[in-house]
């Protein structure tokens, strides 16, 4: 089976909602389709459904234009999940299965055994053959996607269509029924095309994704090459940070949406001497309040590293688990130079990023002030042996500024500048 | 071998939809004989001025009308029966014209006038009344005007609603609201010039089965029944189209071409019975109501079923209606809403999800 769409352009009088899209899903593949709102996903899928005839191009399966085909063998080729059904009448779910086989059913004769038997097994499939004698409104949100499910199951159709399946559904849900979906794919060997608003769902349960936006296509591909910042940016005009999910390795968005940005900072470069994890906030705050931002040395595995490498921070970087190299921190102290503040955050010392202490006191020695947030007892972030403490006193004689949290550390830098 | 519990629970349901369909009929049967003994001259009734024997309507009813006098037959078969199986067939009509609507429309409020066709129906009426032709012309004048009305009327509001091909029925609905309410305010204003006619048109607009014959039965007949069957043909189809049109457009149904279909054997049935007996409300709403409580939602049972009931809820009020005041008669809508309304607020109650 292969499901081929073939150039297609549909427009609603003057406005063009699809413009050239052509792609391809083979058997047992699983298609994300993503794109802000008004991007022609829904379309797409309306046009492949048949719901919707585009004004150029087709829709093949198999190499058969889908308009040639009737409605009833459409239906025996393409089922279809929308985002939410509400079914007024009292149906049971065996009897909401089983009108699955209406596109086989001829109009003078009743379900035949061998109906049953396809209702029955897309029921057992779909885990939903306990709740046969229930009718519709007594189901959970997730136990009617699974009926509905069954239903296009039941339609023995080659080609699944969801439209945001789960975008109504409570977390557990969600995971649930796209996984239903992904094993049917491979287990049944069903082209799956799905359109997500959620990007990381569609990463983890896609095997191939397509970005829309404005009706076409901006990236087509694994769901590693289509979710990129740089795309993200482009159709969502968001900025993001594209992490790995820790289980499943696929690509995990982060929006970085800052609430209040301004031009405060005025472009004043703040050098940020972090590690751990304990720098993202103040390198994003920095960022958002219009501050120029560098930071180092941090190990290229350090979570600091990654959030620098996202927010696009000038960062020196050493080898994992190594210590601060000479050259490194030369580097360091070249960007701190560059810088008219230094920031430490709340993070632990030992023998491998001492130096980054030492060149704070470097910058101090030049004039630069230092703020240093401390809000850890000092004894829980020493690894040198109870030295730490001299070297903060030696900071704070030198000048240094000790304030709580990074609200303060921010403060104190936008009152600096603002004066 | 796998046990196939959805078979066997279909089949019993099967089972269950024969029996009831059984029970209904011999209910119908029933009714019908039963009603015929009921009237003026008896047997059961005041008897006056003469009774008639028990005995005489059933050899009458089952073909041995010689060994009775005349006038008996003429009471017997022209005036009762064939006002009885008028009821029957009107009954039916508005039950699967309003059980149809509804599943079209997926609102639990429709009935077979939701889209104008009684307003059309009535401003027809009112035309061939107020010109004096329901006496001079023909009886069939009224009928005939009733139903052009209902006929121009259901074929305007489908005109109108229309966009692109398709017909959303929201449009149609709220069409059929508007067009309905223009026509009723005609309808208004011809009773306020009425006069003398008043009297009639009113009576006419309650509905009642006073009007009925064997030529009437003649014509309605043929077409209820034809409308029926039609309608029951495409029973799978409207099954699907209550799950909403583009569920069952990827069903494989060409859900435009049986929306159409449905809509004008519908109104085809409706248009006849109101024709003939005017506007008899509640029966197209309450009957289908509770049919769907007696064999659930599938249309391919709720269908005859709801058209055996609407024939005996019809023939019990039609029979309320020319008893109770004898020998004056009640509009039968007057008691179709009296009876019905009660009944279905109880059913309403006592259906254990409080919804149908």
């Amino acid at each position: 089976m292969l499901l081929r769409i073939d150039n297609i352009d549909f427009s609603y009088q003057s406005s063009k909602i699809l413009d050239s899209v052509t792609f391809e899903v083979k058997s047992g593949e699983f298609l994300g389709i993503m794109g802000p709102n008004g991007s022609g996903k829904t379309t797409l899928l309306r046009c492949i459904s048949n719901v919707l005839s585009p004004q150029i191009g087709t829709v093949l399966i198999d190499g058969k234009n889908i308009q040639k085909l009737s409605k009833r063998e459409i239906a025996r080729n393409i089922g279809v999940v929308p985002q939410t059904s509400a079914i007024d009448f009292a149906f049971t779910v065996s009897e909401l299965v089983l009108m699955g086989r209406t596109p086989y059913m001829e109009r003078f004769k009743s379900e035949t055994t061998h109906d049953f038997e396809i209702a029955e097994e897309a029921m057992r499939l779909t885990n939903t053959l306990r709740l046969a004698e229930k009718t519709f409104d007594e189901l959970s949100g997730g136990e009617k996607q699974r009926v509905i499910i069954a239903r296009a199951l039941a339609q023995e159709s080659k080609i699944l269509l969801l439209d945001e399946p789960t975008v109504h559904l409570d977390i557990s849900s969600q995971f649930e029924i796209l996984k239903l979906i992904k094993n049917l794919s491979k287990q049944k060997e069903i082209v799956v095309i799905a359109v997500f608003h959620d990007l990381n769902l569609a990463a983890q349960y896609s095997d191939k994704l397509i970005l829309l936006d404005n009706g076409k296509i901006v990236s087509m591909g694994l769901p590693d090459e289509v979710l990129t910042p740089e795309n993200i940016q482009k159709t969502y005009h968001m900025d993001a940070i594209v992490k790995r999910h820790p289980i499943t390795n696929t690509p995990y968005v982060t929006p970085c949406l800052f609430t209040e940005h301004d031009e405060k900072g005025k472009g004043v470069t703040v050098h940020v001497i972090c590690g751990g994890g304990s720098g993202g906030d103040i390198m994003g705050f920095l960022l958002d309040k219009g501050f120029g931002v560098t930071t180092g040395v941090l190990n290229v595995l350090d979570s600091d590293f990654e959030t620098a490498k996202n927010l696009k921070i000038p960062v020196v970087g050493e080898l994992p688990f190594s210590q601060i190299t000479n050259d490194s921190h030369k580097a360091n102290i070249e960007l701190i130079k560059e810088a008219k503040f230094v920031i430490i955050t709340d993070f632990q010392i030992g023998y491998g990023n001492l130096k980054n202490i030492e060149a704070a006191e470097i910058a101090l020695d030049s004039k630069t002030p230092v703020v240093i947030i401390d809000s850890t007892p000092i004894s829980q972030k020493d690894f040198i042996q109870g030295n730490l403490e001299k070297y903060f006193n030696q900071l704070r004689e030198k000048g240094a500024i000790f304030v709580e949290n990074t609200k303060e550390a921010l403060e104190t830098i936008l009152k600096e500048v603002s004066v | 071998m796998v046990i196939n519990m959805a078979k066997i629970n279909f089949e019993k349901k099967r089972i269950k939809w024969k029996l009831i369909l059984i029970g209904l009929f011999v209910i119908l049967i029933f009714t019908i004989i039963f009603a015929t003994m009921i009237g003026t001259m008896g047997p059961l009734g005041q008897g006056k001025p003469e009774k008639i024997p028990m005995q005489s309507v059933l050899d009458i009813l089952s073909g041995k009308a010689k060994l009775w006098p005349d006038v008996y037959k003429t009471i017997i078969l022209d005036i009762r029966l064939s006002r009885i199986l008028l009821a029957v067939l009107v009954g039916c009509a508005l039950a699967v014209s309003g059980t149809t609507m509804q599943g079209l429309f997926k609102n639990p409020m429709a009935d077979p006038f939701i889209i104008g066709l009684a307003a059309g129906a009535a401003v027809g009426a009112s035309v061939s009344i107020l010109l004096g032709m329901s006496i001079s012309v023909s009886i069939y004048s009224t009928p005939f005007f009733a139903s052009i009305g209902a006929m121009l009327t259901v074929f305007a509001v489908y005109v109108i609603a229309k966009s692109g091909g398709k017909v959303k029925v929201e449009t149609l609905l709220l069409t059929g609201i508007a067009v309905g309410s223009f026509l009723t305010a005609v309808m208004s204003f011809m009773m306020y010039m009425a006069g003398q006619q008043f009297r009639f048109l009113f009576f006419w607009l309650l509905g009642g089965l006073y009007g009925a014959s064997w030529e009437v039965i003649a014509i309605a007949f043929p077409l209820i029944i034809l409308g029926t069957i039609i309608v029951q043909l495409f029973a799978r189809d409207l099954n699907a189209i209550v799950l909403g049109e583009e569920p069952a457009t990827h069903l494989g149904i060409n859900v435009e071409t049986v929306k159409k279909i449905l809509l004008i054997f519908s109104s085809l049935v409706a248009g006849v019975a109101v024709a003939f007996s005017g506007i008899i409300g509640f029966v197209g709403l309450i009957i289908p109501h509770m049919m769907r409580i007696l064999v659930g939602p599938d249309h391919r049972i709720l269908l005859p079923a709801s058209a055996l009931a609407g024939g005996i809820f019809l023939v019990w009020a039609d029979t309320i209606a020319r008893t109770v005041l004898s020998p004056t008669e009640i509009p039968v809508g007057i008691i179709t809403a009296l009876c019905g309304a009660p009944f279905f607020v109880y059913l309403l109650q006592k259906s254990k999800k409080g919804r149908l």
